[in-house]
C-alpha cells in the first residue's frame, strides 16, 4: 500500500489538491454568487443550486480549456521550437519529430516498447502524437463547454438587466467570451515563457524540471 | 503498474464526465 502511494504520489498529491480547491471554488463562488443576487434584490441560491449553475460551470471550464490549452501548446511547440540553456528544450539539432531509431518505433521498437509503436501506418501515428491529441481535444471540449455554460450564464445577466438575450453564435464574439479566454490565456503563456528562460539561469535541486544544479548555463535537453 | 493504469483511466473518465456535465448545465439553462 505505502510503496503503491509512493509510486503514484504526484498523480495523488495533485489530485487531491484539485478536489479541494475545486471546493473551495465552490463555496467562494457560492458567496459571490449570492452577494450579486442581493445587490439586484433577488433571494440568494442554495450551495446545490449553484452547483448546478452554468455560473459555476463557466467558471470552471474557462480555466481548465487554457491548462489543456497550455499543455498541448507546450507539447507540439517543443517538437519544433528550442531555447538554448533550458531543460525544457530539446538539443538545439534535434528539432523536429526525429528518425524511427531515436524514437524506437517501428522496425525500431524494443520487446518493452508499447505495441502501437511496433506497428505501422495509422496506429503508430496516432499513438506517436496521442500525448498532444488528446490535450488538443481536451482543450477543445473545455473551451466548447466554457462557451454553451458562457452563453446561459452571460443571458442570465442580460435577463436579470432587461436586456435581450443572444445566442451561442453571439456570445462567442462578444467581449465577455473573449475577455474570459484572453484572460486566462495570457497567464499561461507568461508562465510557459518564463518557465522557459528562468530555467536557463536558476536550478531546483532534485527537480526533473531543472538541469542539475552544477549543470552549465548553456546546456541545453539535460534534465535532473 | 495496476493502479498506475487505474489513475490514468479514472483522470480521463473524471475529465471527460467533468466537462460534459457543464457543457449540460450551459445547455439546459439556455
Amino acid at each position: 500500500m505505502r510503496r503503491c502511494l509512493r509510486d503514484n504520489s504526484l498523480t495523488l498529491t495533485f489530485a487531491t489538491a484539485f478536489l479541494l480547491t475545486l471546493a473551495g471554488q465552490a463555496l467562494v463562488g457560492h458567496a459571490e454568487f449570492n452577494n450579486g443576487l442581493l445587490v439586484d434584490s433577488l433571494a440568494p441560491v442554495s450551495l446545490t443550486a449553484y452547483l448546478m449553475s452554468s455560473d459555476f460551470a463557466v467558471d470552471v471550464t474557462e480555466n481548465w480549456q487554457s491548462e489543456y490549452l497550455q499543455f498541448f501548446l507546450y507539447i507540439f511547440g517543443t517538437v519544433w521550437l528550442l531555447q538554448r540553456g533550458s531543460p525544457e528544450s530539446k538539443e538545439m539539432d534535434r528539432a523536429g519529430p526525429e528518425d524511427d531509431e531515436t524514437q524506437r518505433v517501428g522496425a525500431h521498437a524494443r520487446d518493452d516498447s508499447p505495441r502501437w509503436a511496433a506497428a505501422e501506418g495509422i496506429r503508430q501515428k496516432l499513438f506517436s502524437r496521442s500525448l498532444g491529441l488528446v490535450m488538443a481535444a481536451l482543450f477543445l471540449l473545455s473551451w466548447l463547454a466554457q462557451s454553451v455554460a458562457g452563453t446561459a450564464a452571460y443571458n442570465e445577466l442580460r435577463l436579470r438587466n432587461l436586456q435581450p438575450p443572444v445566442d451561442w453564435s453571439g456570445y462567442i464574439l462578444s467581449a465577455d467570451f473573449w475577455s474570459r479566454t484572453l484572460q486566462n490565456w495570457q497567464s499561461e503563456l507568461i508562465a510557459v515563457a518564463s518557465m522557459a528562460i528562468l530555467s536557463v539561469y536558476l536550478r531546483q535541486r532534485g527537480s526533473p524540471e531543472s538541469k542539475p544544479v552544477g549543470a552549465p548555463h548553456h546546456a541545453t535537453g539535460v534534465e535532473g | 503498474m495496476t493502479v498506475t493504469k487505474a489513475l490514468f483511466v479514472l483522470c480521463l473518465t473524471v475529465v471527460v464526465c467533468g466537462l460534459a456535465y457543464f457543457t449540460a448545465l450551459g445547455l439546459t439553462h439556455r
